[in-house]
């Protein structure tokens, strides 16, 4: 984990040349399919549509529009949500995996399928599950005092993204807990026969030893999982598709929408040049907290 | 607890560990029973007929099996033409991306030159940017060259997004390799590409095994960008197959579940196996060489 830490400098210094060749097929790669579309983007985020010149249009409209804001503070709910509900999910499997029994390489490896079934058949499955009809999921709904019809799951604005938050905590909580768990292993097993010693409960030896062990690891997994749900495109797109009255639609299906379904081109690009700018703090702080990382283990 | 222990007769410590044990075991039961719910009632209704699948309230259990669902599934829809295209697309993919990522890799974990940082934080920016923000405008790049329906296009595409990650899994592996090898080789005349082919790729065989596999599936699994690109039935890959049979009301819902089951079958086989590989590379996106 400690990738930060610089490479020893080789004493082959006739590097630099050579290094240009390596890297040329990446760049000619990246620079056309990721880098171009980047810039071409951030570019016509400028352009008026109506005059075609460039200005500040686009933005000037977007931060005066409410449903600006509103799918702003959607992310901003589904990201908190979704961040929190998979480190707990994560660190709880973890806890759980954290000691030895029979069985537990199959139990591991069974609960990292959730992570491994592609996004569209997880879509599909779900979409199924919450069938107002059929769906499995209401006989959970209906076990709640007061329930005794089927929810309308996806015409719901908060049952619709209790579900897209659900779906997605659920498709990415093996990773989180795997991370947890080879951060809970590395926790010297000295430290708890000490907390023994001096009597510590088995919360307090939680508190006191397993959490500031694995503080590190939680901080980076908090990034990731930011990151994680910003992505998050096809599960909202094919079970809610941003809806109901665009309930969950959080900024990547909303850039997607106006693109797509409104061919406002420019305007999607002033929301993405958002989303940019997010990516960018996103990736300080996941820089930092790495740093912060390397540094633990030294 | 054996500090602890000590002080009680043994049988009572024995008790109350085993029941611990139990509690424990059942517990672990109960959370795999909940968090694997969504995978056993996806296999279940797509071999169960579905008379039993469409009825209220649904029975966790299965009442039937009704193997002849699948043979609806490959009569009824182009299931193995999608899978084709998808293995298709994830092929070049992996080709694309090991003849961009291995020497990239070994640029990154064995020289040093001016820009290095530099490229580290452009990989660690564009693998956590989300693609929805640049969908509009590479579907204009692709319009520019005429390269929308074009599964090729796509496939260099889908390598692109793969690539940061996958350069850091081989860089990561790369590093690994004890210097002396790799030094030793240049000091004896060998040139850095011999250096490569010769020490490094050998020696960091399961590192290649796992760039291919994160590659191949990253493409086999890709949504987004493959329904902006791929308008046309005929080029349908699984995923974009697959979604568009959500919206088909005439289709059998076991048909759906099992063509979602064929889909997921190699995807979940081929990470389960390599893991631990993709973990290490995952949470040690290098940002300096």
């Amino acid at each position: 984990m400690s990738a930060v830490a610089a490479t020893p400098r080789s004493r082959h210094r006739l590097g630099d040349g050579v290094a240009y060749w390596l890297i040329l097929p990446l760049l000619a790669l990246e620079g056309l399919f990721l880098a171009y579309p980047i810039l071409s983007g951030i570019a016509s985020s400028f352009v008026n549509p109506d005059s075609g010149g460039y200005d500040f249009s686009n933005f000037s409209t977007m931060l005066a529009d409410p449903d600006f804001w509103a799918i702003m503070i959607r992310t901003l709910v589904f990201v908190l949500l979704v961040d929190v509900a998979v480190l707990l999910t994560g660190l709880g499997v973890a806890l759980l995996m954290n000691r030895q029994f029979r069985g537990r390489g199959v139990v591991r490896g069974l609960l990292t399928i959730p992570w491994a079934v592609p996004e569209v058949p997880v879509a599909i499955t779900f979409i199924f599950m919450i069938d107002p009809t059929f769906g499995v999921f209401n006989l959970l709904a209906r076990m709640l005092p007061g329930v005794t019809e089927n929810p309308q799951w996806t015409l719901d604005p908060t049952l619709a993204m209790a579900i897209v938050v659900t779906v997605t905590v659920w498709k990415g909580f093996p990773f989180y807990s795997l991370v947890l768990l080879a951060a809970l292993q590395a926790v010297p097993e000295e430290l708890y026969e000490a907390a023994r010693l001096d009597g510590a409960s088995a919360w307090r030896q939680f508190r006191h030893v397993t959490l500031p062990g694995i503080r590190p690891s939680i901080a980076l997994l908090a990034v990731l999982a930011f990151i994680y749900s910003m992505q998050q495109f096809t599960l909202i797109w094919l079970i809610t598709g941003g809806g109901p009255v665009d309930a969950t639609l959080t900024l990547a299906p909303a850039i997607y929408m106006q693109a797509f379904r409104f061919y406002n081109f420019e305007y999607a690009a002033a929301m993405a040049v958002v989303g940019l700018l997010f990516s960018v703090l996103a990736t300080l702080a996941f820089i930092s907290v790495q740093r912060r990382l390397a540094l633990d283990e030294r | 607890m054996s500090s602890i222990g000590l002080a009680h007769p043994a049988s009572r410590t024995d008790r109350t560990a085993a029941v611990a044990a139990i509690l424990r075991a059942a517990l672990i039961l109960v959370v795999c029973f909940v968090l694997l719910f969504p995978v056993y009632w996806m296999v279940l209704n797509a071999i169960q007929p579905s008379e039993y699948s469409l009825s209220w309230p649904p029975s966790l259990l299965p009442r039937g099996f009704e193997w002849s669902n699948f043979r609806h599934l490959f009569e009824d829809k182009p299931i193995v033409d999608w899978l084709l295209k998808s293995t298709f697309v994830a092929a070049i993919v992996v080709a694309a991306t090991l003849i961009v990522v291995v020497p990239a890799a070994y640029a990154l974990s064995r020289l040093r030159w001016r820009g290095q940082n530099l490229l580290g934080l452009f990989l660690l920016f564009t693998q956590i940017m989300p693609g929805a923000m640049i969908v509009a405008p590479e579907l204009t790049l692709f319009r520019t060259f005429g390269w929308t329906d074009n599964l090729t296009a796509l496939a260099f595409l889908h390598a692109a997004f793969v690539v940061p990650l996958c350069t850091w899994i081989l860089k990561s592996s790369f590093d690994a390799v004890p210097r002396e090898l790799v030094e030793a080789a240049l000091v004896d005349g060998c040139s850095h590409t011999a250096a490569l082919w010769r020490i490094m790729l050998p020696l960091t065989r399961p590192g290649l095994v796992a760039v291919s596999v994160v590659a191949f599936f990253s493409s086999w699994n890709e949504y987004l960008f493959s329904s902006a690109l791929i308008t046309q039935s005929d080029l349908y890959t699984g995923s974009l197959g697959l979604a568009t049979l959500i919206t088909q009301l005439d289709t059998p819902l076991f048909v759906l579940m099992a063509a979602g089951v064929m889909f997921s079958v190699l995807p979940v086989a081929f990470y389960l196996a390599i893991q631990r590989h993709i973990l290490r590379g995952l949470t040690a996106g290098a940002v300096k060489g």
